[in-house]
């Protein structure tokens, strides 16, 4: 999770665009960060990832070019599956800057629209991601924080709360101090199973401040929370200075934008559920749910939460009140009311699809066409040719096909990604084919899924 | 360019709308089939599918169909089915006459209707039942006994990789969706975001992929395919593909759940013998069109859940914090069993003090209004 490299496809920034370099060789400079390191820093303008391109054996580069795309899906792919104690309950605060600098145009159309918008995609995926999430949004301006929304389940208010900023101008200096207080005042009272998140977008390079932020970062990191910052403009140092301290060292919270992709994939970034890292911080507890059914009524009747009418609802399982919408608090109770597809939603955080292995060209002859989707696999090449496609890039097969180490089916790279990013289900586990090799896996898959 | 030479009057995805993909699973589970087999045998069922899906490719000339088993030991394709190794031929899509050759030697020789069938229509009627016909006999009695449920989840994500595949395919195609149309190969823009560009790009601009499962198995043997199946249908429900339910018999908790997630059809056919019908009329709208009609679907979902330690069905549950583990009843030594952390009951069997004090009130506010009550009664009946 924490190394979230990403590739640029067609985004260069302005400053190579004017450079001298020629019109070819705009195609290569795409992969150009690839080996960054350390995110925030600016190693990237010295890299010349064109250097390391080599010409396939008719002159061209679209076989190294169709390599190195294969390879950076796979890169993404490669996370750990190790099941992590995750998290799952999760309490964030969205701090956005709305002072004058986000009205810089390095981000188009500008730093403020773009940051509203991806706050907007933002709260729509953390809810995908963490159904039973609590979330609130705060804004830096003029020297103050403002509360955009409050904490709360449900995104369409989150959202329509961030699309109502659009029609204000960003303005003023940012209190990063103050945002914080701010959050920490929301998050103070959040059940300590759950965690404590805060997520800055900080478009400034400055932060005015009533106080010593270092005393907030000192009582920030007693209550427990953890701070992430996405910067915009350039690295400033109190921010990875808190994300260090709040996030026990570890730095990595912190990332700098590059171009509008980056940024994007920086905040969305903060939607997995964060890895918990030791008993102490939360102490787990057996939560009492509802789990009520959706009922229709022939006249509307009031609900409980809103005082509107509606003819539709659910009926709490303890008080029967009717409640409009799920997940919710009982408004008359206090019985957490949830649908059971909102927890397994959860699950495949919690029971992660095993990583596919490369195929090397001694088994390939195995298939002939992807498991899942039918597509042709490249035939198998004669024996002396195996050596030379080998060791190309690091982290792609060789012979394009990915193999499920349990059920032993080859897939190819668009089946590997889709299974393990969208449906995360294995394709020839679930369908119950395996390959004769192992006979005894069968067992071995039927007791996995009775484990989950 | 288009401009240039005069080609922009053929660009079909400015214009036209957009070819559907159908995926039918149909569940051939044969212990289900078997107890259906007085009002709709199996042979009439694959029937009617076969009309509905000539019904779905005449509908748009580029229409696309896929059919997918659920059998009882495994998900197979039905249609379009992949060159094996016995008979490796290459390109299968594109190349009908393939699919001709392997289905020459077969023991029906195509009568003169079948010669004069439209094309498409005969390529699917030939492939779903020869492979039907293959995945029947290849059923050994052994593989009935052991089990009675069927493979929904691989075959919910068999069709989702296939509508995936195909989704990639059409954008590559029609330039749709990929982000940088100089760059012939970009295969990555397309697919990384593939999942995104669905959830956001306009529906009308790719691909309309639905799947409808027809489904006969009861869900009980099912339990253990929950987190998979749940899985797809997040999948599903993320790509914006309904999944539509044509249930003919048994009891399908989870797939009630898939249409009501996917704001797809579940129709629950009280006359199987109607299956055609209920096909055709229900069934066949696509997505566009379906913004129009008021759809068939169920109002009252079953959401309540199964808890992990006895398979009951709750609606109050004990949720592990952690692990999100459902418990029908309060863990006596309060360790949780899936995952083996402690947990703490934190204030569950703590009377709310609430109770105590609204009585006090009520029984002043009862004294109250009694009080005063009485005498105001006495007088009405007096005059």
């Amino acid at each position: 999770m924490a190394d979230s490299d990403e590739e640029y496809i067609g985004e260069i920034s302005e400053d190579e665009g004017e450079s001298n370099i020629p019109r070819g060789s705009r195609g290569e400079t795409v992969f150009r960060s690839k080996r960054r390191k350390h995110r925030g820093g600016a190693e990237w303008e010295v890299s010349r990832t064109w250097e390391t391109l080599v010409e396939g054996a008719d002159g061209t580069i679209s076989s190294t070019v169709e390599g190195l795309l294969e390879a950076g899906k796979r890169k993404r792919l490669l996370r750990d599956t190790t099941p992590l104690q995750r998290g799952i309950i999760r309490h964030l605060i969205l701090v956005l800057d709305l002072s004058q600098s986000m009205a810089e145009k390095d981000l188009r159309p500008t730093r403020y629209l773009l940051a509203l918008r991806y706050a907007q995609e933002f709260v729509r995926e953390f809810f995908e991601q963490n159904p039973i999430s609590q979330l609130g949004v705060l804004g830096l301006r003029d020297g103050l924080a403002i509360r955009v929304s409050d904490m709360s389940g449900n995104p369409t208010e989150h959202i329509s709360a961030i699309q109502s900023l659009r029609d204000q101008d960003p303005k003023g200096l940012p209190s990063l101090q103050n945002g914080l207080e701010m959050a920490r005042g929301a998050l103070f009272h959040t059940p300590s199973h759950g965690t404590r998140e805060i997520l800055v977008i900080f478009g400034s390079l400055l932060s005015s401040d009533p106080g010593d932020i270092h005393q907030t970062i000192t009582t920030l990191i007693n209550d427990k929370i953890r701070v992430g910052i996405v910067g915009l403009a350039a690295q400033v140092a109190i921010c990875r200075e808190l994300c260090d301290k709040t996030n026990g060292g570890d730095d990595t919270a912190y990332g700098v934008a590059l171009n509008e992709q980056h940024f994007r994939d920086l905040v969305m970034n903060v939607t997995t559920p964060p890895a918990t890292y030791s008993q102490k911080q939360t102490t787990s507890s057996l939560l009492m749910m509802g789990f009520p059914s959706r009922t229709v009524e022939a006249y509307p009747s009031l609900c409980a939460c809103h005082s509107t009418p509606s003819r539709g609802g659910y009926l709490c399982s303890r008080c029967n009140s009717k409640v409009c919408g799920l997940p919710a608090e009982c408004p008359s109770c206090g019985l957490t009311l949830i649908l059971s597809t909102h927890l397994a939603r959860s699950y495949h955080h919690l029971f992660p699809l095993m990583n596919w292995v490369e195929v090397p060209w001694q088994r390939a002859s195995d298939s002939a066409v992807c498991f899942a989707c039918g597509l042709p696999f490249p035939p198998v090449p004669p024996k002396e040719q195996w050596q030379v496609t080998e060791g190309q890039t690091k982290g792609m097969s060789v012979s394009s096909r990915y193999e499920c180490t349990v059920c032993n089916n080859h897939f190819c790279i668009d089946c590997d990604l889709f299974a393990h990013e969208v449906v995360h289900n294995c394709p020839g586990c679930q369908s119950g084919v395996l390959t004769h090799t192992k006979p005894e896996s069968q067992e071995v898959l039927d007791s996995m899924n009775i484990s989950a | 360019m288009n401009t240039i030479d005069a080609t922009e009057h053929y660009e079909t995805s400015a214009h036209d709308r957009p070819p559907s993909l159908l995926t039918i699973i149909v569940d051939t589970n044969p212990h289900a089939w078997a107890l259906l087999n007085p009002t709709l045998p199996l042979s009439t069922a694959i029937a009617n599918i076969l009309v509905f899906l000539n019904a779905h490719l005449a509908c748009n000339y580029a229409n696309e169909v896929a059919v997918v088993a659920s059998h009882t030991h495994k998900a197979t394709w039905l249609y379009p089915v992949e060159p094996t190794s016995t008979n490796n031929n290459n390109s299968k899509d594109t190349d009908g006459d393939i699919t001709m050759h392997s289905q020459a030697p077969s023991p029906h020789p195509p009568s003169s209707t079948s010669i004069n069938k439209y094309r498409p229509f005969r390529i699917v009627e030939e492939q779903v039942s020869s492979t039907l016909h293959t995945l029947m006999s290849s059923t050994t009695p052994d593989s009935l006994a052991a089990t009675t449920s069927t493979m929904m989840a691989g075959a919910l994500t068999l069709a989702l990789s296939h509508i995936n595949r195909r989704t990639i395919a059409w954008n590559e195609a029609h330039g749709g969706d990929v982000a940088n149309p100089n760059e012939p190969h970009n295969p990555t823009s397309s697919s990384t975001s593939s999942s995104a560009t669905n959830a956001r790009g306009t529906p009308e601009s790719t691909l309309q992929s639905r799947i409808l499962i027809l489904s006969v198995s009861s869900s009980t043997g099912s339990a253990h395919q929950y987190i998979p199946i749940m899985n797809a249908i997040f999948a599903c429900q993320r790509l914006h593909i309904p999944i539509d339910v044509c249930k003919l018999s048994g009891d399908a908790v989870f797939l009630q759940q898939a249409s009501d997630a996917t704001r797809g059809v579940y129709m629950a056919l009280e006359e199987p013998r109607g299956l055609l019908q209920y096909l055709m009329m229900g069934f066949l709208p696509d997505q566009r069109s379906r913004r129009h009609l008021v759809l068939p679907t169920r109002v009252d979902v079953d959401f309540r859940a199964a808890c992990f330690c006895h398979r009951r069905v709750v609606d109050v549950g004990f949720v592990c914090s952690i692990c999100l583990s459902i418990f029908c009843e309060p863990l006596g030594d309060g360790v949780c069993l899936t995952c083996g952390s402690r947990l703490d009951m934190s204030d569950y069997g703590a009377k709310p003090a609430v109770v105590a004090r609204k009585k006090k009130k009520k029984k002043v506010k009862a004294n109250g209004p009694s009080a005063t009550g009485t005498p105001t009664s006495t007088p009405t009946p007096g005059p």
